[in-house]
């Protein structure tokens, strides 16, 4: 897969589904760090959807988790070597 | 008064003995079931590394609980948790329909992995962006 998001075949891979809606998931829990690691990138940022495919609704409910987490120092807001 | 159904985390300081967290730990317990809520499930996960220092400290005592109550008691279950020096972070939240279906699959062990058929399908960038 392309890893630039600019890349001019990134029309071709526009049939991506989204990952919570393709396994009809209702709630992402804040929790479940491993689910919401895969969302964010080596920074601890939200990774777009764009890039990561998933739904407005999901990923909604996603950053709301990711922050949810932050709060309870599940998840880092900085990575700690990038300081 | 209507009663809701809530989760409840909170983490305390790990600057106490063994025997101060479960005195914290019952403290908020009795608390809660004082204002006339039932807990449903209590976990307390122990001592555990945080991702970031929190008033310059890295681990904290976390204890995650579910309990049924009445609306009232959320306000002050939060104003009694941000008086007490013990408790350092804590979130509580009102479930819903759609998080109430979650956690029955949850108590099932039945939640969905969204990774586990298509784990080189879905592809995370690590473009930064």
């Amino acid at each position: 897969m392309l890893k630039n998001p600019s890349h001019p075949r990134k029309g071709q891979l526009r049939n991506k589904q989204c990952p919570f809606t393709k396994v009809g998931i209702e709630y992402i829990d804040y929790k479940d760090v491993n689910t919401l690691n895969r969302f964010t990138n080596d920074q601890g940022k939200i990774l777009p959807s764009r890039v990561t495919g998933v739904s407005a609704k999901h990923q909604r409910q996603l950053s709301r988790a990711v922050k949810r987490a932050r709060h309870l120092g599940l998840l880092s807001f900085v990575a700690e070597n990038l300081r | 008064m209507k009663n809701n159904f809530y989760e409840l985390t909170y983490i305390i300081t790990p600057v106490l003995e063994a025997d101060q967290f479960a005195e914290v730990v019952k403290k908020f317990s009795d608390f809660i079931t004082a204002n006339g809520a039932s807990i449903e499930e209590m976990d307390e996960w122990g001592l555990k590394k945080m991702s970031y220092a929190m008033d310059k400290k890295n681990t904290g005592y976390y204890v995650n609980l579910y309990f049924n109550g009445p609306s009232d008691l959320v306000a002050k279950l939060e104003r009694a948790m941000a008086i007490d020096d013990r408790i350092m972070r804590f979130l509580c939240l009102k479930y819903d329909a759609k998080m109430l279906r979650h956690r029955e699959l949850q108590k099932k062990g039945e939640v969905p992995s969204i990774f586990k058929k298509e784990e080189d399908e879905v592809i995370i960038d690590d473009t930064d962006i």
